[in-house]
């Protein structure tokens, strides 16, 4: 038996499915690294079918047993072309801010080459429905992008609908909260507007704080959103929305503001203007090219699987 | 909430007379089967009529707690059995395997709160119906062929009751297996499909590995295994209904058992 022939063996196939079923097994407590663990026998398993559908007579004569097999070879070359080119990342984004391509945290494959920076969008503000006991329901999150004909669009995303710019998707997630709105009037410089986004709500409801330094500045400041509404009733259907009442709390070193809308902080290298409270938004981003690929993949290979076994049972009835 | 407990408990009792009086059958080699089927259905119409009740009353389907996952899957293992009952006679003797395995859940059952889960936004899809309904029909084509191998092996373990006698030889019931077994695998398939669909719109990502997903594509991979060896290497008939035992338990396992241990979004609620 040559080399080729024992690759192309049925029993080589058991020995490949055997090292997959290992592979799962130890990815699965996550202490290994799945790239290895499930690479080496997917490559090994796309070997033995494509030596196998080489060498093997049996798919001559059915046709539909070896357009299964050719599927899953390319179901096997789809996952692994697909895990070379992905991405995953993670974005947030204050009400009416513009995504420019800026991740904060994100994964990919060797071979991505990022065109986020064309997947511009903006965030138009959201609403989140919450059932009785703070259990999040629906999800509604307003966008806004200029498609390739410069014509503005909106379209509403939230649970089960993403927004897909430039074959990124983009997913409203469970991450989000207030937004401070600042405008920062530097001595003789440019005045600058921007947000920061305090830690997720209502997760973090009692820790509405967070330390962060004014642009161009060594100034760090420690603030912290009080209020003493509750806005979502445990006892009650409720909506995520803004305080009624509420005062930003800054701190620089020793010294402690309180701060209504409109206040503003006359600091030595500027003045720090509270415009008002806002809301962010956390996004979960992915690109995978090969996902309409896989989906004919795997649909060939089920029908044509189905088809193998319909002609093969249909011979005999099933009543004896 | 009362009526649509008391009719859960009226299928109950219907369908645990259905399976002693098939286990009273198989044993005594009378042939009760159109008494059997019809106890099957009228249970099936009260467990219906509670199903149905529950989802007008909570306004979603049984997808969320244990108590909904036991009692819908009680029910479909039970209307493919019963379809296959009425449509292939050869498998009716199994029926005194099969119905054991149900009332062992019918009893996890009757021990698990009916009390009402939270629904969360991303199971508004049409994509969980899809999902949940290709993996029943898996579920119950692997359970019917469970039924023809727990005949195969109660013979061969010397169980010498009078129907059992009757049956044909063991290549034959095993032949019937494998067929269910094959159908099996083609709806597991579909419904790892229409489940990475899901998973895609609803937590942005096809395939992440979680307890359900590792123990379903476990449980496919051990289909797959099973369907090879047996088309691929000549498997005596009792070595081809262990395995498929085998494959029964993991696929029971990972339905029924995965809730348990995982704190995953995607935990389980079939």
């Amino acid at each position: 038996m040559t080399w080729f022939n024992r690759l192309a063996s049925p029993k080589f196939t058991l020995v490949v499915l055997g090292l997959l079923g290992a592979g799962v097994l130890l990815v699965y407590p996550g202490d290994v690294r799945s790239d290895w663990a499930l690479t080496v026998p997917l490559a090994l398993l796309a070997i033995n079918l494509a030596c196998a559908v080489a060498t093997n007579p049996v798919f001559r004569q059915q046709s539909a047993l070896l357009a299964f097999h050719l599927a899953l070879l390319a179901i096997v070359v789809l996952a692994a072309a697909g895990r070379l080119t992905y991405l995953k990342g993670e974005l947030e984004l204050a009400e009416g801010e513009v995504f420019e391509g800026t991740l904060t945290r994100h994964e990919s494959g060797p071979w991505h080459r990022s065109q986020l920076a064309r997947a511009r969008f903006a965030n138009d503000g959201y609403t989140i429905r919450y059932e009785k006991g703070v259990r999040r329901a629906e999800t509604r999150n307003t966008v806004r992008w200029l498609d390739d004909t410069g014509r503005e669009r909106h379209a509403v995303i939230g649970d089960n609908e993403p927004l897909v710019r430039h074959g990124y998707r983009f997913y409203a997630s469970f991450n989000k909260g207030f937004a401070p709105v600042f405008m920062w009037r530097p001595a003789g410089g440019a005045p600058l507007r921007g947000t920061i986004n305090l830690p997720t709500y209502p997760i973090h409801e009692f820790r509405q704080a967070l330390e962060w330094t004014i642009p161009g500045t060594q100034t760090t400041l420690w603030t912290m959103l009080q209020f003493d509404e509750v806005l979502l009733d445990p006892e009650q259907v409720s909506r995520f929305r803004l305080p009624q009442r509420h005062t930003l709390v800054i701190r620089i070193g020793d010294m402690r503001h309180e701060l209504a809308p409109g206040a503003r902080l006359a600091l030595p290298q500027g003045v720090l203007v509270y415009e008002r409270l806002g809301t962010w938004m956390g996004y979960t981003v992915f690109y995978d090219w090969t996902l309409p690929w896989l989906f004919v993949a795997c649909m060939l290979a089920v029908t044509s699987l189905a088809w193998h076994f319909w002609k093969k049972f249909a011979a005999q009835p099933w009543d004896r | 909430m009362a009526t649509e407990l008391q009719l859960l408990w009226m299928a109950l009792l219907l369908y645990t007379l259905a399976g002693s009086t098939a286990i009273g059958a198989t044993v005594l080699a009378t042939r009760f089967e159109r008494v059997i089927l019809a106890m099957i259905l009228a249970g099936l119409a009260a467990h219906t009529l509670s199903l149905g009740l529950r989802w007008e009353r909570l306004g979603h389907g049984p997808f969320i707690t244990m108590f909904e996952i036991l009692s819908s899957n009680v029910w479909s293992l039970l209307l493919i059995y019963a379809f296959a009952y009425w449509r292939a006679p050869a498998v009716r003797p199994a029926a005194a395997v099969v119905m054991p395995i149900l009332l062992v859940m019918m009893a996890w059952l009757l021990v698990t709160s009916p009390a009402a889960g939270h629904y969360p936004p991303t199971y508004r899809t049409l994509w969980l119906y899809v999902h949940v309904l290709f993996g029943k029909i898996f579920l119950g084509a692997v359970l019917i062929a469970v039924g023809i191998a727990g005949l195969i092996l109660l013979r061969r373990a010397g169980v010498r009751v009078a129907r059992l006698t009757q049956l044909p030889d063991a290549g034959r019931l095993e032949n019937l297996a494998f067929r269910f077994m094959a159908l099996g695998f083609i709806f597991e398939t579909l419904m790892l499909i229409a489940g990475a669909i899901w998973a895609q719109d609803a937590w942005g990502r096809y395939w992440a590995w979680d307890p359900l997903e590792t123990w379903a594509f476990a449980t496919w991979l051990a289909l797959a295994c099973f369907i090879h060896l047996r088309v691929t290497v000549r498997l005596e008939p009792h070595y081809s209904a262990a395995l498929i035992i085998a494959v029964f338990v993991l696929a029971f396992l990972t339905f029924f058992g995965v809730p348990f241990v995982s704190t995953a979004p995607h935990k389980g609620a079939v």
